[in-house]
């Protein structure tokens, strides 16, 4: 994984020391709110609904296990002894003290993290592929051109405040597993011949007025990528809206001016940089770069491990997680670990200290040091031996991180509400844990299949709500908790915005009337392959929505 | 940013919340204008005294942050359009009950 130079240590330890100024002045009264709110957001301090919500940067969901030890002492020492991973592979802290968040960006910055481009009106966290260098499906590991752009937009002074937050994605695999097409920009890294190039796409995003990205160029080559970035960001920078927060996306501009259009400006620009405005990424730098994410060194194994079949034929719940946690690795005898953090009546994406430790140890002992966050909010070990998947499964077991239910439906992406968010109009969590409850027997879910399941506890829809196949969305009702449901939405590849059914339920509803919608998947489907999410492109929303207001009908 | 907050009419009881500037932790402001991180030991005020309270925690802004008026009962109950935030705000995350208040600053 990348390493600090001198220069990123030196630039880390600054922002550290100026914003620990900042925040004495604040505690003296020096600074307003007001004035200190911007510096706050600068350095991914939020103030929610309990307590300062502290946003660490996982730059595209690479963590080592010095870097996840540290977190789980962030965790133990200055929080309540967990941590939640978030649908942009970043970790938030819930309950830092404003007077303790120097210390804390101090200890993270000696392992090389810290908590800029996590808030305000930058570019944020690239996020990519979490099996990102792991599969035979990707063209290329997507991490060095990751990290190319991390580099190019940290601290660029044309983009320090564009009209609202930028969110880039990442992938080079076929199979989307990054959302791209739900980002301000989404890259897809193709290959014509030798030539290494990029699929761009522009204006996705989620939010009150979801989009799906338009695309505006089919093979942007590597040399130019960023020159290109800096023309799609300047033509945001100049028509982007500034007089109305939520028209300010470029997802309004590119859907307001039009696709064709948006790319006709964009062309324009990126003709009109002069040369020496123009990036010279030199190969070499591409090169030194790239020699950051070289593959660990993965012994030739065979195929098939026994030490694997035979752990799988004597441990019926070991087969079970193997056969849905497991995601084939390109290197043969090994495999890419899912690490669940949803277990049943849990709360997804979080994790305590002791449990970011073993996957720490985990990582060190048995996957070359390389952990993943995803956007599904859930941990991976890119790299494990099948050889030994028994020993890493019993200790994800002991500490409560082998949930057999990766993409199935308790794998649900879930926000944090009303419980913590100040944003928030109804609870995600207790909704969320309620339909866990409701499909909890795993031989159910895997019945079930392939199925997303997202919650929103409100219309800024960080729980991705409208690219869940489920998307469940929380609304407030003259200060009562409902929930919206929509159908058919998808992440990946063939990216979709949910439809929404009818009435908001209420809390109590949402379950029933969940497993009344699936029971009604299992009548239509053809065969245990066809996904729910194949089922509703076949058949539409009609039998779902009858589905769900059945009660309604009955009574 | 915050949430939206109702406005009350002056006669309606309302208690001053906001957040301990240092800490984080939310807080109540006490019937003597003080702050206390027990909401069983929130002050109850109405009309004039209300709004000059407000501006006495408004001007405190080293202390604490971002100070408002939520609705409650004459006894300091939590009522009205914000009773489930409010409350949540009061009790700590529903999904951890552990976390409930109690001790004052």
């Amino acid at each position: 994984m990348y390493r600090y130079d001198e220069f990123d240590a030196q630039i880390v330890h600054d922002r550290v020391k100026q914003f620990r100024g900042q925040v004495a002045r604040r505690l003296s009264g020096e600074l307003k709110e007001d004035e200190f709110k911007p510096l706050r957001l600068q350095n991914g301090v939020y103030l929610q609904l309990h307590a300062y919500m502290l946003r660490v940067a996982i730059p595209y969901g690479q963590l080592s296990p010095r870097q996840l030890r540290r977190l789980a002492h962030v965790a133990r020492e200055y929080d309540r002894g967990y941590g939640h991973f978030t649908t942009r592979q970043n970790i938030q802290f819930n309950w830092v003290a404003l007077k303790d968040i120097p210390d804390v960006l101090e200890t993270l910055a000696e392992v090389e993290m810290h908590a800029i481009q996590t808030s305000g009106n930058c570019i944020r966290n690239v996020t990519s592929d979490h099996f990102a260098g792991a599969t035979a499906d990707e063209v290329m590991d997507p991490r060095p051109w990751c990290e190319i752009i991390r580099q190019w937009s940290t601290f660029h002074p044309e983009f320090a405040y564009l009209p609202r937050k930028f969110k880039i994605a990442v992938t080079a695999a076929e199979h989307d597993r990054a959302a791209i097409r739900v980002h301000d920009i989404g890259l897809h890294i193709r290959r014509r011949g030798e030539a290494v190039g990029f699929e761009v796409h522009v204006g996705g995003g989620q939010g009150r007025t979801p989009h799906i990205a338009a695309k505006v160029h089919d093979f942007v080559p590597e040399a130019e990528i960023l020159d290109y970035l800096e023309a799609i960001m300047r033509v945001y920078n100049r028509f982007g809206r500034r007089d109305n927060k939520y028209k300010a996306r470029i997802k309004i501009l590119v859907s307001e001016t039009g696709a064709e259009e948006f790319k006709r400006l964009v062309d324009e620009e990126f003709a009109a940089q002069r040369p020496d405005e123009k990036v010279e990424l030199p190969r070499a730098e591409i090169d030194r770069i790239h020699a950051y994410f070289a593959p660990p060194p993965l012994s030739g194994r065979p195929a098939r491990s026994e030490v694997f079949e035979r752990a799988k034929a004597a441990d019926a719940a070991f087969a079970s997680w193997a056969e849905v946690n497991l995601y084939p690795h390109k290197q043969s005898g090994h495999a890419c670990v899912t690490v669940s953090l949803k277990p049943v009546g849990g709360i997804a994406g979080d994790a305590t200290d002791t449990q970011m430790e073993t996957v720490a140890d985990l990582a060190e002992r048995f996957g070359h040091g390389d952990i993943r966050v995803t956007h599904a909010q859930n941990l991976v070990m890119p790299h494990v031996a099948l050889d030994d998947m028994y020993e890493v499964y019993r200790a994800l077991e002991a500490a409560g991180l082998a949930s057999a239910n990766e993409s199935l439906i308790t794998d649900m992406i879930v926000c944090p509400g009303l419980d913590y968010c100040n944003l928030a109009n109804a609870r995600s969590i207790p909704v969320g844990q309620a339909i866990q409850r409701e499909f909890a027997s795993v031989e159910d879910q895997r019945d079930i299949g392939q199925l997303h399941l997202n919650i929103s506890g409100c219309i800024n829809a960080c729980g991705h709500h409208h690219v869940g196949h489920i998307g469940v969305l929380g609304v407030d009702r003259k200060g009562e908790e409902y929930y919206q449901i929509t159908f058919g939405g998808r992440a990946d590849e063939k990216a979709a915005i949910g439809e929404i059914a009818g009435p908001a339920l209420s809390a109590e509803d949402v379950p029933p009337a969940l497993k009344r919608v699936v029971n009604r998947y299992r009548e239509l489907r053809t065969d245990p392959s066809e996904r729910f999410i194949d089922v509703y492109a076949r058949t539409g929303l009609e039998p779902f929505k009858e589905a769900l207001y059945a009660a309604d009908q009955e009574r | 940013m915050t949430s939206v907050r109702p406005k009350l009419k002056p006669d309606v009881p309302k208690a001053i919340t906001a957040w301990h500037t240092a800490s984080g932790e939310v807080v109540w402001m006490t019937p003597k204008g003080d702050w206390t991180s027990n909401p069983d030991a929130l002050g109850v005020f109405t009309g004039e005294v209300a709004e000059a309270r407000l501006a006495d925690a408004r001007a405190a802004e080293g202390e604490v942050t971002d100070p408002y008026f939520m609705e409650v009962s004459e006894t300091g109950e939590i009522r009205g359009r914000e009773t489930l935030r409010e409350t949540i705000r009061a009790q700590g995350p529903t999904t951890h009950p552990e976390f409930a208040k109690g001790e004052a600053l």
